[in-house]
């Protein structure tokens, strides 16, 4: 193998090529265009249930949702949004080792909100369940849409976790790190809209301010 | 280096082996832009075989060739394989060959990707295909209206195929979509700025943008379709305090931009075309750039014209009644655009103009039954009957097919390298364009008749019965003009004349690479200067110093989305199996899905899990040039 390195042609190379840097930002572009169409399918949901919302005798309005659970919930993503946008602040600074704890502390801390999510969900299925109604169907499909992004959004951090390296290298749209992070500020932002239209907007028209 | 010896090079770099291995691992965008364009043909073959069954069942009173049930799952069929599996994949066949040329780009901006989406897109179609062979096909018609699709009235597998291949659908779609927009907005070649760009990269990028805002709401809908018919949820249903209207509303939020999805691009071609074969650049370029951008938008605003008579304040609808009016006007600018070019400049009345030409016609007839159906007292008289079948057929046909059909004639000596026989290509256009009016034109009178969409036959005495049997002899005529081009292709294939680089002397990018192009495309990476490359003085292609070969790997320059000024250069992945593979587990997910078997799917998941993780482990590419 090394012999063949040998035999080509210098590596990288000649004017302009060498004037030019290798292009690390595609995959930057193509995250954002899919965080796109994702928050899109969000904004779909939230006006299915607001459509839904329509048929107001047997709506959230009689059983508003507790807030404490969503908002330790919202607490902990925020946090961990953060502590990976500081991870990231150090990476640009070549600290690896930091960066790859700030990754770590980023993906337990999805870890405790999906356990606190399974604790809101055993708590709120005493009373509700998808089978119940129309409300009951589409509060746990968009809170179990955005579980299922939290924990696509953990796989794509524990798979960045385990990659040899961050650093934009030998090929072109190699920044995981950064493109791990938007994903996961994403996943977050969502669960913002979901606490305030799905947890605390129903409390204020039970019990007002 | 001598040019040969650096051809010799990229050529080495950029060719996929010519092995089984190759044939199923291979990113390079020309490949799967033409087996985009073959499948779809396959698909537009396949619909249009049964578009001519259910004819034959119409072109007499009281027939009884198929049952009624057949009937709707042959309907639905070729419904949703004309909407979904033909119209825009084969638009997208159409882009992903040819955007990257077009642009002075060697590949799109994600080649991997763009091989996924192919794949999933073909295993999308075997799916949906899967169930006509079990006897279930969807039955429902293409937009699937609930309660009707619920489980309690079709218990049967075929709206679970219905829903899931869709979902698989979108997926590829939306891909595709991404793939799309960072190409176009990214590896433009130098001096390609955005009042440059030739106006097929305006409306591809339009759709691909409408496509990520509009797809998702499908998405929703058949995941709620399929939540409510075997998980117990209640959506739709109204006793769980569901609300059936909420498919209509995701449905059509989707459907209508979903219809500017397959025709802005087809409007894109034309626009293409028409300049050529008349001799002159595109009158009103802005215009038309702008127009098309603003269809694209203000289609989003339009969808509730498809429900009229649901029953809703006369306020919403009004206001969606003149959205819909609204985008004729910007149809209409790109048509005074194409009537103006033609008249200014000295027609080439080759067969892909003929088409051009013929499809322009349609659009218009079928754009004005448009303005009828958006006005709302017209509509509720129209509604469910022949004249909306009219009415789509003239737009999807005049609009979709037609354009087509002049991108194949103007575009396959570029991917064949021979040319087309062009009398036999006026012939075929002849016959498909009076097969076509006298096969949909009567929908029209039908319709106002009062004859409903989608029954299965009709009793003697209504006033139906000639107008019926034209419109069967008219739809076979059709066939026969769309078999002659297919016969024209295979001719063309063996016996067509050499088709040189620029068969046409057309203005853009793609016609000075040879025919078929080499897989690096350029030599030398082109700049530009102007909207018309090859029509100006300026040398695209001079590089006395050999400054942009890029031949140390595979690479593509990368410039700025609006300035086109190069900043950056890229490079691209080597051909790979994971794609297919990929798109193999996440067929083999949705098939369990479909028969809820929750082990099978989370083995599929697993798979998918792993296949992405091998897909985008960083390789050790120390021994290939970086």
């Amino acid at each position: 193998m090394a012999t063949m390195a040998q035999t080509r042609e210098p590596r990288f190379p000649r004017q302009p090529c060498s004037g030019y840097p290798l292009d690390d930002n595609r995959g930057t572009w193509g995250i954002i265009v899919t965080i796109c169409t994702e928050a899109t399918l969000f904004v779909i949901l939230f006006a299915s249930y607001f459509y839904l919302a329509n048929n107001k005798d047997r709506w959230a309005i009689d059983r508003p949702p507790k807030l404490m659970y969503a908002f330790i919930m919202l607490g902990i993503l925020l946090l961990s949004s953060v502590v990976i946008h500081w991870g990231e602040r150090q990476l640009k600074r070549e600290r690896h080792v930091a960066a790859r704890i700030a990754l770590s502390i980023t993906v337990l801390m999805g870890l405790v909100f999906l356990f606190v999510q399974a604790l809101e969900y055993q708590d709120h299925w005493k009373s509700l369940t998808p089978y119940s109604d129309s409300y009951g169907s589409i509060f746990y499909t968009i809170t179990t849409f955005h579980a299922a992004h939290v924990i696509v959004g953990l796989l794509i951090l524990i798979y960045t976790l385990i990659l040899p390296r961050f650093a934009p290298a030998l090929r072109s749209p190699y920044r995981p790190y950064h493109v791990a992070a938007l994903y996961w500020h994403f996943v977050d932002f969502v669960w913002v809209f979901i606490v305030g239209l799905l947890y605390v907007m129903p409390n204020i028209r039970v019990y007002g301010f | 280096m001598s040019t040969a010896e650096v051809a010799q090079r990229l050529k080495s770099t950029w060719e996929t082996p010519k092995t089984l291995w190759g044939w199923f691992a291979t990113v390079d965008h020309k490949e799967i832009g033409i087996r985009y364009l073959a499948t779809a043909m396959a698909f537009l073959i396949v619909g249009g075989l049964e578009a001519l069954v259910l004819r034959i069942q119409l072109s007499r009173p009281n027939m009884g060739l198929i049952p009624p049930e057949m009937y709707n799952q042959l309907f639905t069929m070729h419904g949703i394989t004309m909407i979904f599996w033909y119209a825009q994949p084969i638009l997208s066949g159409f882009a992903v060959f040819v955007i990257p040329l077009m642009i002075g780009a060697r590949d799109m901006a994600f080649p991997r990707l763009n091989a996924f989406t192919y794949w999933v897109y073909l295993l999308s179609g075997i799916l949906v295909y899967i169930s006509p062979f079990m006897g279930q096909a969807p039955h429902a018609g293409w937009f699937a209206y609930m309660p009707y699709t619920g489980e309690q009235f079709s218990p049967a597998y075929g709206m679970d195929f219905y829903a899931l291949s869709l979902i698989l659908f979108t997926i590829s779609m939306t891909g595709g979509a991404i793939n799309f927009i960072v190409t176009i907005l990214r590896l433009r070649a130098p001096g390609m700025t955005v009042n440059r760009m030739p106006l097929f990269l305006y409306s591809t990028l339009t759709i691909s943008w409408v496509s990520i805002f509009g797809m998702p709401s499908l998405t929703a809908a058949n995941v709620f379709m399929e939540l409510d018919r075997r998980w117990g949820t209640h959506f739709f249903g109204i006793a769980g305090g569901g609300n059936p209207v909420l498919w209509q509303q995701l449905f059509w939020f989707f459907g209508h931009p979903w219809v500017y999805i397959i025709f802005l691009p087809a409007t894109g071609m034309l626009s293409m075309i028409i300049p050529v074969f008349s001799r002159r650049p595109i009158v009103g370029y802005p215009w038309v750039a702008i127009s098309t951008i603003l269809t694209g938008a203000v289609g989003f605003s339009v969808w509730l014209h498809h429900m009229f008579t649901v029953g809703m304040s006369a306020m919403a609808m009004s206001f969606f009644s003149a959205g819909s009016m609204m985008i004729s006007i910007f149809t209409t600018i790109q048509v005074f655009a194409w009537v103006a070019t033609i008249w200014k400049g000295r027609l080439v009345m080759t067969a892909a103009m003929h088409y051009a030409l013929g499809a322009v016609a349609l659009l218009v007839i079928g754009g004005l039954s448009g303005v009828f159906t958006g006005i709302i007292p017209v509509d509720w008289q129209a509604h469910n009957t022949y004249y909306v079948v009219a009415h789509i057929h003239y737009v999807l046909i005049g609009a979709n097919v037609f354009p087509v059909f002049a991108g194949f004639y103007y575009w396959l000596p570029k991917m064949t390298g021979r040319m087309m026989n062009e009398k036999l290509g006026k012939w075929s256009f002849w016959t498909m364009f009076i097969g076509f009016n006298v096969g949909f034109f009567p929908m029209h009178i039908v319709g106002l008749l009062g004859m409903p969409r989608r029954i299965y036959t009709y009793p003697a005495g209504l006033g139906f019965e000639s107008l019926n049997m034209i419109e069967t002899i008219g739809a076979f005529v059709l066939g026969i003009g769309i078999l002659m081009s297919i016969v024209n292709l295979f001719y063309s294939l063996r016996r067509g004349a050499i088709a040189g680089k620029n068969p046409w002397n057309a203005d853009t990018l793609e016609w000075s690479t040879d025919s078929p192009p080499e897989p690096y495309a350029h030599v030398h990476m082109p700049t530009v200067s102007s909207r018309h490359p090859l029509w100006d003085d300026y040398d695209e292609f001079d590089d006395p110093d050999d400054d942009r070969i890029y031949d140390e790997g595979r690479l593509t320059p990368v410039s700025d989305w609006l300035d086109a000024v190069p900043f950056a250069v890229s490079k691209m992945p080597k051909e790979t199996i994971s794609p297919l593979l990929l798109s193999l587990a996440m067929f083999g997910f949705f098939l369990a899905l479909i028969f809820q078997m929750m082990w099978c799917a989370l083995a599929g998941f697993i798979a998918m899990l792993l296949l992405t993780c091998y897909w985008l482990w960083p390789r050790v590419e120390g021994e290939e040039i970086a």
